[in-house]
């Protein structure tokens, strides 16, 4: 077994090979950046509309409740398949990548909007009841008292959701969208050993998620509450 | 874009894809008992080992929490027959995912061991506690609080990842959502019918660990 894959070994990392493996960890991370910025918007809309007092927004606060625990609750194969089901009809020719980007945004909207609401809620409401004291309007309250303090409770878990969201990815390779784990299944097919093609995927993998999950690690000691 | 829902015959399907869930749920059984049993050497090796065993739990904690575990699960399932070592897709699926649960749960399980203090244990033999009582309402109170809460999220989330054994032909709910979706071609309608399921299944798995832990343990853990 060894001989065979150190006989594969210079004819794995040849140029074409890294460059197939660099564009599919590029679309990863692209599905990813984009699954999260759009998750960090929406979900701190959500998390918002959740705190809000108003019984006009009632409805509107419980179809985000019902959105978060939806979508907490049902794996992200289920969601994939879902929402190409969904898509296709609507949007014909619409691409996989984009399928996988939709899903991934529904994902990320649901965790990141529970991180950002634990966060909000983090702050005591004596600080709220001070604000409105001062006469803050329901945006100056958000802007500048709660969120300068929430954000110190934020960032470390979303983080660490932002890691789970790179690794979630790799499921996309089931509808086909060529980003790493489905380069790597290629890469078997066309005859590398799996232990190859495999093992360089869990490497390119651990290249994007180990410095984010550092970095979790760090602003949680850093930003810890003393 | 007009479409009909028709869920007459997925409704048919119910019981088939009821069985699917107490396949997931056994699934989520099996790794989290196992995990849990790495889990509990890591932890301790980790936080009372010598420096190698605190070096290579590390190791083994840092690369399996930062890479997916449905490639770890394609290497476990593809690359073993090389080495003599044929899986049946079940057994793959299980190995790779106690594995995997094994790391995440080896840090859950730190920060409980981590929480018990010496000096309380040494209160304690003070006090003339024998080990069974220092054990009872010493530990497992700290334990307890610091572990449960964790604990049960990450059986839910168990739950939620068996999913991916699916794509290895194991039939546990997705892969029967699968099936029946190719069989009826009423594909929005099944997933829509699992995605139920697995709101039930969830929802049950929180509410009664949640129950379970302020009864035994007097831990309020949220179900939402």
């Amino acid at each position: 077994m060894f001989g065979q894959i150190a006989e594969q070994v210079p004819l794995f990392f040849n140029y074409h090979n890294l460059v197939f493996l660099l564009q599919a960890a590029g679309r990863t991370l692209a599905m990813t950046i984009i699954g999260c910025t759009v998750g960090l918007v929406c979900g701190f809309l959500i998390a918002v509309l959740r705190r809000s007092l108003s019984i006009w927004l009632l409805p509107l606060r419980l179809i985000g409740i019902a959105y978060v625990e939806f979508f907490r609750r049902i794996p992200f194969l289920v969601i994939l398949f879902i929402v190409l089901f969904v898509i296709e009809p609507l949007v014909p020719g619409a691409s996989l990548l984009f399928i996988a980007t939709v899903s991934i945004c529904l994902l990320s909207t649901a965790f990141l909007s529970e991180v950002i609401r634990a966060g909000l809620e983090s702050v005591p409401p004596q600080q709220i009841e001070g604000a409105s004291a001062l006469n803050f309007n329901a945006i100056q309250t958000l802007f500048l008292v709660v969120l300068p303090q929430s954000w110190r409770v934020i960032l470390p878990p979303a983080a660490a959701f932002i890691v789970m969201f790179i690794k979630d990815t790799s499921l996309a390779s089931q509808l086909g969208v060529i980003e790493l784990t489905f380069a790597g299944k290629m890469l078997v097919n066309r005859g590398f050993s799996p232990l190859l093609g495999f093992g360089a995927v869990l490497l390119c993998y651990f290249a994007l998620s180990y410095p984010l999950s550092r970095l979790a690690a760090y602003l949680e000691k850093r930003l810890a509450s003393p | 874009m007009n479409y009909t829902f028709q869920f007459t015959e997925v409704w048919r399907e119910l019981p088939y894809l009821l069985g699917g869930a107490a396949v997931t749920l056994q699934i989520a059984f099996i790794t989290f008992w196992c995990g849990a049993f790495i889990g509990i050497f890591g932890a301790l090796a980790k936080v009372y080992g010598g420096p190698i065993s605190k070096r290579v739990t590390s190791y083994y904690v840092t690369f399996f929490t930062n890479t997916p575990a449905l490639v770890q699960v394609f290497l476990l399932y593809y690359a073993l027959p090389d080495a003599g070592v044929l899986l049946s897709s079940m057994a793959a699926v299980l190995v790779g995912l106690t594995l995997n649960a094994g790391a995440y749960l080896t840090e859950i399980l730190r920060a409980g061991v981590v929480s018990v203090r010496v000096s309380e244990m040494e209160a304690a033999t003070a006090l003339g506690m024998s080990r069974l009582q220092l054990l009872r309402y010493v530990m497992l109170p700290h334990i307890a609080k610091t572990i449960y809460a964790p604990l049960s999220n990450f059986f839910v989330w168990l739950v939620l990842g068996s999913s991916l054994a699916a794509l290895f032909g194991v039939e546990e709910l997705t892969g029967r959502a699968i099936n029946v979706s190719t069989a009826s071609l009423r594909s929005i309608e099944t997933f829509t019918i699992v995605a139920m399921i697995y709101v039930v299944l969830t929802v049950l798995a929180s509410g009664s660990l949640a129950l379970v832990g302020r009864l035994a343990f007097r831990v309020k853990a949220k179900v939402f």
